[in-house]
């Protein structure tokens, strides 16, 4: 079986957390169980995040203040956390809390 | 103990407010239109398609800003043009606003204005910042004009030049230091943030009298508003709700401050950009410790309670609509401008307070020969209402804190 490919991508500042890299094509390795939201925000602060994880993620979740939105829809639609991540979905999270 | 009312709580459980119903895709549909699927979920419960969640934003928007009927057609609005999600939808509401070939199209002039106020940043940085913000501007096909904070309150409150072109704008390195250089040393934080605040806003005032606009539009959106409104109560501004965080600030007789965006929240604007493909400028983010200041930890406080409470900042600000003052007075306050209050005869709580700190600092009266109705008349007589009016009773305890 093949990897899950995904597309990341970050907006509104969250990309400056990021490289300031916007879109991101991962492969997440394939497990015994199904990859959902949280297992992934693990995954990024694993492999993409590279300081200040705080700023991104607080508890099991991402930070008040970050809007995450699967395949352009609200992830509050879809259970959030446990959304389980099909092949090709594009998942987006938009900071509102670089501004000034 | 009473029990009325106890029966219905057995168990632990039931007393608990019971959890909402989840919202999933396979069992909503649009809240408005109840044919299409829903992209969003506003206020955690209402799921709105894409469609009604573009028109009921740009209803909002024209709806309050009509609602008032105080901006009319050829006038001339200042927009203060800030960074982040807000103003660039503002931007977007007014663009589309202003090209509508309908009835609704808007019929006034805007002219944007940037106050550069990063100073926390390099000189570098806060050029590069400046660029962007021109940019995206011009991307939307308007003008806008630069000033710079730092000389404003420098220069002892005088409006310095207002330019076109970012270049012309002089950033310092220790800019920070130059402002921080005219309050007296260990003000504390607080405070500075009120008096900067204010500064801030009578700079607006300047700039718009000098532009010739009867009307400033400000970014302020409902969390903005609520935690505010909370850290004015507990400055003592609370005679100043009504102007300072309502959506008319008329204390200046010849501008007026509107905050048209002061009923969205955060995320219902970051949508509408994200559906609108608008990518706000960012900036790097600077630590803030919540508790370094009443202003920061209000924000903590009500933001944090907005996310398991999504009712918090509409109680709050609905609550803060209640509010309004009883203008018995023609007199200004010499820093914020706003209306001071008259006293009645009874003494007010302010007053109180003074006259009960300035009676435990008098020295006992312990003649044998005077009765305590004449000692507490005599003391009364000695006891004079403050005369320093021109201040109200908040900025009378930080006018001090400005080196002149």
């Amino acid at each position: 079986m093949s990897n899950l490919e995904i597309t990341i991508e970050f907006g509104g500042g969250a990309e400056l957390l990021f490289d300031n890299k916007k879109a991101h094509n991962v492969s997440l390795p394939i497990k015994n169980k199904q990859w959902i939201i949280g297992d992934l925000l693990l995954w990024i602060k694993e492999n993409l995040l590279k300081d200040r994880p705080e700023l991104f993620l607080q508890d099991d979740s991402v930070r008040p203040g970050i809007l995450v939105l699967v395949n352009d829809a609200d992830w509050e639609l879809m259970d959030t956390v446990n959304y389980v991540i099909q092949p090709k979905d594009k998942i987006l999270f938009i900071s509102t809390l670089h501004g000034g | 103990m009473c029990s009325v009312g106890d029966e219905n709580f057995e168990t632990e459980e039931e007393k608990c407010m019971p959890a909402g119903g989840k919202i999933t895709l396979a069992n909503t549909k649009c809240n408005k239109c109840r044919e299409n699927d829903p992209i969003v979920v506003l206020r955690s419960k209402d799921a709105y398609c894409e469609a009604c969640f573009l028109a009921g934003a740009t209803h909002k928007f024209k709806a309050l800003l009509g609602k008032h009927k105080l901006i009319r057609p050829n006038d001339k609005v200042l927009i203060h043009h800030q960074i982040g999600h807000p103003s660039t939808a503002l931007l977007h509401f007014l663009r589309c606003g202003l090209d509508l070939t309908t009835h609704k199209k808007l019929r006034f002039d805007v002219i944007f204005v940037y106050v550069e106020d990063n100073s926390q940043f390099t000189v570098d940085y806060r050029k590069e910042v400046l660029k962007k913000i021109e940019n995206e501007i011009k991307l939307f096909k308007f003008v806008i004009k630069f000033v710079s904070f730092n000389d404003y309150i420098v220069n002892n409150n005088k409006l310095g030049d207002i330019v076109d072109n970012p270049d012309n704008l002089t950033l310092n390195e220790d800019d920070k230091i130059n402002i921080n250089n005219i309050f007296v040393s260990k003000l504390n934080k607080t405070n500075k943030n009120d008096i900067l605040h204010i500064k801030k806003r009578n700079l607006l005032i300047e700039i718009a009298k000098n532009l010739n606009c009867k009307f400033i539009l400000t970014p302020e959106i409902s969390s903005d508003i609520a935690s505010q409104l909370l850290g004015e109560i507990s400055l003592g501004r609370g005679s100043h709700v009504p102007i300072d965080t309502g959506f008319c600030d008329d204390r200046n007789q010849d501008v007026k401050i509107l905050r048209p965006l002061r009923l969205f929240d955060m995320k219902e604007l970051a949508f509408y950009n994200k559906l609108n493909s608008l990518d706000p400028i960012s900036i790097k983010q600077t630590e803030i410790n919540p508790y370094s200041s009443v202003q920061d930890l209000m924000k903590k406080f009500v933001n944090d309670l907005q996310v398991n409470y999504p009712a918090t900042v509409t109680t709050i600000m609905k609550t803060g609509d209640k509010l309004a003052i009883n203008d018995n007075g023609k007199q200004k306050c010499q820093l914020c401008m706003g209306p001071i209050l008259n006293s009645n005869e009874e003494l007010s709580s302010a007053e109180s307070t003074s006259f009960s700190h300035w009676v435990s600092t008098q020295k006992p009266d312990n003649s044998k020969e005077k009765s305590r109705q004449e000692k507490y008349d005599s003391i009364l007589k000695h006891y004079k209402v403050s005369e320093n009016n021109n201040y109200c009773y908040s900025c009378k305890k930080i006018e001090g804190s400005i080196k002149s």
